[in-house]
This record gives C-alpha cells, structure tokens and sequence, in this order.
C-alpha cells in the first residue's frame, strides 16, 4: 500500500463526514420546500461564532455549546422562515433562488459589522491534539467531529422514520398535496423543517470551530461544496446527503493527493457536473 | 497732476505686489494631499488599518517636530515649502482591481491629491498605478510586493520596499549561507503557494532561484487560500520528504497549515515562509506551534539593537495605538517620508518636479528603520537598489532577526526540531 | 425600427439624449465610471435576462464567459497583437461555443439544479484559468499600454470613449434581448418557462431554443469582459471570475425586473451606484454597512416585489392607463 494513502484515506472521512453533517440539513430543507437554502454556509458561521463567543465569554467547551448552539439556530431558522422565506413560497422560483441569497449577504455583513472582518480561533478545546496509530495520525478534533456527525445524522434518520412529526415531514417531502390531503399543516411542517435543517448546520459549525479558523465568509466554500453534495445525493435524501458528502471528502482529498492539490474542489464540481447529466435526480433521490 | 499719477503708479504698483505676491503665496500650499488606497473593509481590514496606520503615524512625524533620524522628523511640515503639512486622503480599495483605479483617479482628480501611496495587495497596486500613470501622478509603493510592478517601464511609479523576487533569493542565499556555517547539506524544495497573483509569483521566483543556487525542487503545490481541508496538500509534501520547505501564503491558511503540518507530523529540516506567518494575529492563534518557523521580513523589533531608531519609533507607535508596530505597519511607513523627502527638495508640487526628485533620492541608512543601505533608486525600474529582506525566525513565540548573520539578533535554530516532545 | 409604439420611441430617444448627455454635464470622473458600471453591467443583466428571465435557466455562472471574454481578447493582443476589436468578437465567439458545449447538457436541468450547475460551471472554469500557465495563471494578464484611440480600444486621457462604447454596447444588448423576446423564440420560452412539459408535448424544440439562449447570453456577455480588459487593463481570475459577480448579475436582472427587456438596466442603475457610493461613503469606517443595505434591499425585493422594480413601474402604468 502506498505510504501516505491510509492517512489520506482517514482524512477524507473525517472532511467527508463534516460535510455530510453540513448537508442533511440542507437536504432537508431543500426536499421539503424546494428552497436551495444559499444562506446554508452562513448559518454554519453563525453556529461557529455562537460557539467560540460561548468559549471566550463564558469559557464554554464547544462541546457542550453544541445544544445551545443547535436550539439558537433552531430559533433563527424558523423566524427567518415566518417572516421572510414563507412570503416568497408562492412567488415565482427566482424570487425562491434570490430571497436566501439576500438573507446570505446580510447575516455575512452583520457578522462583519458585528465581529469584524478579524478571524477567530479556538484555541484550547477539551479534546484536542492527534493519536498517533502506527502510521496515521488522527487529529482527535476531527474524529469527535466525525463521531458526531455519525451521531447526528443517525438521529435525524430515526426522528424521521420513527416519530409522528418526524413522518409527517417526510410525507410532505414525498407529495405536498396529498400530505395536506392528509390533514398535515405543511406551513408547520416548512417552518419546523426549516429550524430544522438550520441547527444541523449549527450543530456542525460548533464542531467545525473546534478546529477550524472562524470569521464572516467562512461559510462560503462549505456552502458551496454543500450544494454539490445535496444534488449529488438526491435532494431530500438524507442517507443520500449523507453517503455523497462522504464520497466527496474521499474524492476531494485523494484526488488532491493523487492527482493536483489546486484542483481538488474543481474536481469535486466536475463530478457534480457529470452525476445531474447521467442521472438528474442524482444518487438516491427520486 | 503730478499727484494723481504717482498715486495712480502707486496704487499700481501695490496692486501688482499684492497679486504677484498673493500667487506666490498660492504656489506655496499649506497642505499637500497625498492619496492612500488601502483595503480598509472586507476580508483583510485589518491589514488595511495596519498599513494606515503606519503612514499616518509617519505623517504625523512629518507634519511635527521630533528629534528623531528621520527625514523631515526635526521640523515642522516641509520646510523647504514654507512649513506645508502633508494630509493623506484614505480611499478604501476592498481588496478589487478595478476599485484600486477608480479610487485613484477619484482621489487625483476630485481630491486634487499630488502623490499617490498605497495599496498592499498587488493587483490592486497594479491598477491604481496604471490609472496614475495614465494621470501622469507620482506613486511611491512601499508595501506591495509582486516582482512585476517594478517591470512595467512606468516613469511615475516608485517602489522602496523589497519585491518577492528578491524575499525569494534571499532565502535561497539564507540556505547557502547555513550550509556554510553549519556545515549541514540540503539538496531538496518542496515549494507551496497559495493561488493567487501573490503565492503564485513567489512559486515562479522559488523555482528560478532553486535552478540558480542549485537546489532540486522536489514538489511544487499551489492551493486555494480559503481551502476547508488541507491533509492532501501536507501529505502530497510528506511523500515528496523535502530538506526544506518554502511556503508562501496569507494568515489563515498559515495557521491552516500550521495545524496540518503539526497533526500529520511534517516536519522538514526547515519551514520557510513568506507573509501570512508575520500578521500579528499569526502567532496568538497558534502560539508555541509557531515555534522555530522562519519568516521573510523587512521589519522586526530586535532591530532596534542595532539601530536604536526603531525602539524611538515603535514607541512612538506605541503610544499613540497601543500595540507593537508589525511589518505591514513598518512597511506603509515608509512611503509618505520618500515622497516628503522629494516633493521638499523639489520644492514644488507639480509631477514632473517630484518624479525628477524621486529619481534624485538618495536616503542614507541610518535615516530607515530598516536594515537598509538607504534610499535610492534604479533610474529605469525604480525599485529601491537597497532594499533587502531579512529572515526572522519564531523563538519563544516571538520574532528574532536570524540573518544576515551578521545582523542577527540570535543565532538560527537549525534543522526543525520537529513536532512531538514539544508543549 | 419595427414594432415600437410611437410613445416608446419618444421616451426611449429621450432617455437616450440624456445619457449622451450625461457625461458631458457631470465630468467628474468618478461619476463617469460609476455609469460605465452601471452600462456594462446592464449589458450583463440584459444577457442574463434571455437565458434566465425569458428561457428559464436562472445562472449563476455568468461571470465565466465574462472571463472568457476578457481573457481571449487580452492573450490575443498580447501574444499575437490582435487588435481588440477583432479580439472581441473572437471571445464572444469562444465563450459561446464554451456555453454551448457545457451547457447545453443542463439546459435541461429544472431550475435549482441548472443554477448550482452553472456555480460548478464558473467554479471549474475559475480553477483552470488559475492554473493555466500559458494566460498567466493566477498572475493575471497586464494589458500593454497602447498608444491610445479607436483603433486601440483604449484611452487615455478621457473615460468619454469608454462611455459611449459600453452605452452602444448596452444598446445593442438591448435590441437583441428585445428581438428575442418579439420573436417566435421569445414566445416559445414563455411557454417553456409556463411549463416545460407542456410546452415539450407541444412539439417545440426545446433543446434547440435553449442552446440558441445560451450561446446569445454567452455572447454578449464576454462583450463585457473585453470591455473591462480594455478599461481596467488589468485581468485576473481573482477579479473577473468569481462567482460574487455572476450573483451580482443575477441580482441586478432580479430587482429590474426579469423577464423585462429594460428590467436590468434599472436594476444596474440601482444597484452599482448604491454598492459604489456606500462604499466611498460608508465603507472606509470598515463595517461592511453597504453590503448590509444590499443584502436587505435584496431580500425586500424577492419578497415584496418579484416582479422587481419594471413591475412597480408598470403595475403602476397599467392602473393609470
């Protein structure tokens, strides 16, 4: 085995799984509503600043902010969608497509209002530093990440499939009308999904900031390489969102390796490009 | 008669007194406007604020009177211009191209500005200086460091600091210079740069440099600056088991790096950078991690050792922000003294009076708060023939001057001690 | 000048006085380029429009063919001294043919999947141009300093030429957005934006129309970027490929009024100078104000106006007369 591929190997996991946390969320919102959420990356710098001003203020590890975290985002998916994104609802789709990039560009610039354009680290989480397993090096930050993920989306999965809330939401998912037919409150049900969607991704940037620099537009590539990874595996497919973003991972870093570190994410999009030509409907999705 | 025509020749007389004297008083401003584009909002504001207050705290020196080796420190404003004080007008670039021009040419020709300084990124520099060019307005440059700024043939456009071209040999000559003295071998580079005009000009100068000194390059990797990730980055430079590592990047993918090279262990004979690692935000992020790294710079407070000027100055800086100058401060500081310094022996505020003059400077090196020979320049390029980088090197979380060795502060720590056994 | 009311050739040649006029009044040079802004990315809005507004495909990738365009024309200049007139309609040619090649496989793409397509599209045409050693990579391309006049497509003393080019560029936009939304194309996309299925059953040529968007939109796009070469005289893939300035387009179609031929140009006339003047203004405090009151105008209108402001104006038109 080539020396180095097991290291790459471990860390494209790792990236994979954080981006797949990244991606149920918009996933979610995304099969529901049919809203691309582009104010997706943002959220997750709000979730990562939420947790670093918990660890400066306060002296709250990340990982105990992760609630906190994922309640407030929570809260601010759901008044974002009262009053804003449910409005456009019945507008016409580029009205859909721009009302979230309006909602991207002010909470970036509020951010840089706010907190100043200056990054922030965290820089002595609970669980940091690398086990060193023969020849890998497992940087522990990164591995709590991906077990949380896991975690995360494992509950999610199960919150759907198995409570009553949890079903309705994939009914509304799978057919709208036949879900109100049923007597579901499809409003109720966006506006959850919505709060939903969002404090997954605020649950993953208070992973992210246990080893990622935090700062206003940091939500931009992540955003990006998460709408990449929600059609890749289907929108509204959540184990879709879920299995892409790890394949993404792997292709973005083993192709790195192998092939040209400059070309990595463009190699990531060129994959994305080439799925929607062969199956539109992407991996899992229907 | 005799009466009304002397008053007549006299009244005359003053009146034209009055006028020739008014106008000349009209040649002689009170204020000279120099123009400062500079990126004061969006991703890199605070090397903006930085680089601004370098020169304003240079300005003030100017403007007032201090005992200090500086051009124009000891009097008020510009002497040989009946006292005038210089204002800078700030414009704020963001960071893009074609703002860096419109703003130049808002600056020239609303703000009636005569000079030009500024802008920190290259690309922005470039279109700036293309528009004052255009304009026929001096611009002296002393923080932007692309080799090609000083390639274009442009007769208005100075610069005093040193460009990456020559960041890059000198870090090649470092290499030689230990090689002697430690009598240690290093045979491979592995060069790595962030992508844009930046990184991607230190790549090219890295590699041409290797070629001459006679170093194998061994792996050259360019890379976004915003990556999520960079484990392939680090393991493509573990494969390739470089002596020495040249890295050239901004602040966030410095520390980054620094992360990665520490968690998948990389640890080459030495780690050679180039800008990112000396923003002072650099070393509070990643503290002891930062230890034993080596960092081109034109500027380091262990100077003042031998050149008790920069402690006067950094006190100075000091007092008035409340911080330790850094190296983008120190660098913006020295643009508005070289133009002072000319448009006073010119006398006058016109562009071709200041460009002759700017080709006339000769600033002697105790009058810099660099380890410089002076002031002077190349009369077909413009670059400062003097200007020169040093290294530092990271010890107990802060800068040392390492080399030249002859000016060094302490002695370079070489090879890498590596990662593991550290706090 | 076939088919203009007599009441639009009155309004039209008066606004079109006004703006040769213009510059002439106010020479500040700083007003000068906020208007040449505002034209050339009028004319980006105005391509938009026939892929988006009028056929459906909202991209979000535009700034690709501005690159496109930009960087033909400066690497022909510059390598073989074409003259850039010549150049500029090589790289609408270029950037049209790239259009059609990549995005004729997503034309069918439904709307959300065509848009991130169309961000991976610019993102990978971004990552090339940055790697690619023979246009200079991520150094960019520094245009020569020509001696200057029409011939040139360069000038130095004055920014009037560069006004008065973009604006007939603008123009042209214009009328060729207009032509395609009279014409039996224009009203084959009504109906496949109404309903692609529909529209589908109904025999029309969809792929083909679509393509026939694309490479227009493409065109006149990269029309553009030789402007910006021309005028900046600086290009590289940090300033004339990223994707803020393919929303910025989306943006300035939105608030005019998609799928209104004179929709972007309100949209350019109001959105450049508010981004310009909040910037020289506000901006310098470091606070990220103006980018705010964008973001907020933004999200105001996709809620309260989708028809953006063309729609105000003619809601309010209509109840008049």
């Amino acid at each position: 085995m080539p020396e180095q591929l097991l290291q790459q190997i471990v860390n494209g996991l790792m990236i994979g799984f954080m981006y797949s946390l990244i991606a149920i969320g918009l996933t979610l919102i995304w099969g529901v509503m049919n809203i691309v959420n582009f104010a997706h990356g943002d959220f997750l710098m709000v979730g990562m600043f939420a947790s670093f001003w918990l660890y400066t203020l306060y002296g709250l590890d990340p990982l105990f902010s992760i609630p906190i975290c994922a309640v407030l985002l929570f809260v601010i998916g759901v008044l974002l969608y009262r009053f804003v994104v449910s409005k456009v609802m019945s507008g016409p789709i580029l009205a859909q497509l721009v009302v979230t990039f309006g909602i991207s560009i002010f909470i970036a610039n509020l951010a840089v209002y706010l907190w100043t354009p200056d990054f922030r680290l965290i820089d002595k989480p609970l669980l940091s530093g690398t086990w060193h397993l023969g020849d890998v090096q497992l940087s522990i930050p990164k591995a709590v990440a991906s077990l949380g993920s896991i975690v995360t989306s494992a509950a999610v999965f199960l919150f759907l499939k198995k409570t009553k809330t949890g079903k309705a939401i994939l009914a509304t998912e799978m057919d709208r009308e036949a879900a109100l037919l049923m007597g579901i409150n499809t409003e109720r049900i966006n506006s959850l999904s919505f709060g939903l969607g969002a404090a997954l991704v605020g649950i993953a940037g208070a992973f992210l900031s246990t080893y990622y620099y935090i700062y206003p537009q940091v939500g931009g590539l992540f955003g990006t390489i998460a709408f990449s990874i929600v059609a890749l595996g289907g929108f509204g497919s959540i184990s879709g969102a879920f299995i892409a973003g790890i394949l993404v991972g792997l292709v973005q870093t083993l192709g790195g390796f192998f092939f040209d570190p400059a070309y990595k994410y463009a190699i990531v999009f060129m994959i994305y490009l080439i799925t929607v030509w062969i199956r539109p409907q992407g991996l899992l999705g229907w | 008669m005799r009466t009304m025509r002397l008053s007549i020749v006299c009244a005359a007389s003053l009146i034209a007194l009055l006028v020739l004297g008014g106008a000349s008083l009209a040649q002689q401003p009170k204020v000279i406007k120099i123009g400062a584009v500079y990126p004061l909002t969006g991703n890199i504001a605070s090397t903006g604020l930085d680089c601004r207050r370098g020169a304003e705290l240079a300005v003030d020196i100017i403007n007032g009177k201090y005992d200090l080796n500086l051009p124009l420190a000891k009097t008020e404003g510009l002497p040989n211009l009946g006292g005038a004080k210089i204002e800078l007008v700030f414009a704020d670039t963001k960071g893009d191209p074609k703002n860096g021009m419109s703003e130049a040419e808002r600056l020239v020709s609303q703000e009636k500005v005569v000079a030009m300084i500024g802008a920190y990124q290259s690309a922005v520099t470039k279109t700036a200086s293309q528009a004052t060019e255009r304009l026929k307005v001096p611009y002296v440059c002393s923080d932007s460091s692309s080799p090609t700024l000083t390639e274009r043939n442009f007769k208005y456009f100075f610069r005093v600091s040193p460009h990456d071209g020559s960041f890059a040999k000198d870090q090649f000559q470092f290499l030689k210079d230990l090689e002697k003295k430690k009598s240690q071998k290093i045979a491979t580079i592995a060069l790595l740069y962030e992508n844009t005009e930046f990184g991607s000009n230190v790549g090219k100068a890295a590699n041409q440099y290797a070629k001459e000194f006679g170093y194998k390059v061994v792996a050259d990797i360019s890379y976004a600056a915003n990556a999520t990730d960079v484990t392939s980055e680090v393991g493509v430079l573990i494969k390739a088991k470089p002596d020495v590592l040249m890295h050239a990047s901004y602040i966030t993918d410095a520390i980054l790096f620094t992360k990665t090279f520490k968690e998948m262990n990389f640890a080459p004979k030495g780690i050679m950078t180039f800008a990112g690692y000396i923003e002072p935000a650099y070393l509070p992020a990643v503290k002891s991690d930062g230890d034993y790294i080596i960092i081109r710079s034109t500027f380091a407070l262990d100077l003042a050792k031998g050149k008790p000027l920069v402690a006067q100055v950094n006190e100075l800086f000091k007092k008035k922000y409340g911080i330790d100058m850094s190296e983008n401060a120190a660098r913006s500081f020295a643009a508005p003294f070289v133009l002072a310094d000319a448009i006073n022996r010119a006398k006058s505020t016109k562009s071709e009076d200041i460009v002759k003059a700017l080709l006339a400077t000769n600033i002697p090196g105790d009058q810099v708060i660099y380890p410089w020979k002076g002031v002077k320049f190349d009369p077909k390029t413009h670059q400062n023939i003097y200007a020169r980088g040093t290294l530092v090197q990271v010890l107990d979380e802060k800068y040392a001057t390492v080399w030249p060795f002859d000016a060094a502060a302490k002695d370079v720590v070489w090879p890498f001690p590596g990662w593991r056994g550290r706090k | 000048m076939k088919g203009f009311s007599s009441k639009q050739i009155v309004i039209g040649s008066l606004v079109l006085a006004v703006a040769i006029v213009l510059p002439l009044i106010f020479t500040s040079t700083f007003f000068q380029h906020v208007m040449i802004l505002v034209f050339m990315f009028g004319v980006m809005g105005v391509a938009w429009n026939i892929m988006g507004g009028y056929a459906g495909m909202f991209s979000f990738g535009q700034v690709a063919f501005f690159g496109i365009g930009a960087y033909t024309s400066s690497f022909l200049l510059m390598t073989y001294g074409v003259n850039p007139w010549v150049g500029l309609v090589i790289g609408g040619l270029v950037a049209a043919l790239v259009a059609a090649a990549l995005g004729y496989p997503c034309s069918n793409l439904r709307g959300h999947y065509f848009a991130i397509a169309s961000i991976a599209f610019g993102e990978i045409v971004r990552t090339h141009f940055n790697n690619w050693k023979l246009v200079g990579a991520a150094e960019g391309l520094s245009l020569p300093m020509l001696d200057g006049g029409m011939k040139d497509f360069m000038f130095h003393s004055s920014k009037l030429p560069y006004y008065y080019i973009v604006l007939a560029f603008l123009l042209l936009a214009l009328l060729v957005c207009r032509m395609v939304s009279r014409s039996k194309m224009g009203y084959y996309f009504r109906a496949i934006k109404e309903s692609h299925d529909v529209a589908q059953v109904l025999g029309i040529n969809v792929a083909r129309y679509r393509l026939v968007a694309i490479m227009v939109s493409a065109f006149l796009t990269a029309m553009a970027g030789t402007f910006y070469a021309q005028y900046i005289l600086y290009i590289d893939p940090d300033s004339v490929m990223i994707l803020p300035v393919s929303v910025q387009i989306v943006l300035i179609a939105m608030l005019g009024g998609a799928g209104t031929v004179m929709g972007p140009l309100i949209g350019a006339a109001i959105l450049m100078p508010i981004s310009e003047v909040t910037r020289v203004y506000l901006g310098y405090k470091g606070t990220g104000i103006d980018m705010l009151v964008y973001g907020f105008l933004i999200t105001l209108i996709s809620v309260y106006q989708p028809k953006g402001v063309w729609g105000l104006v003619s809601n309010r038109a209509k109840r008049v007369g």
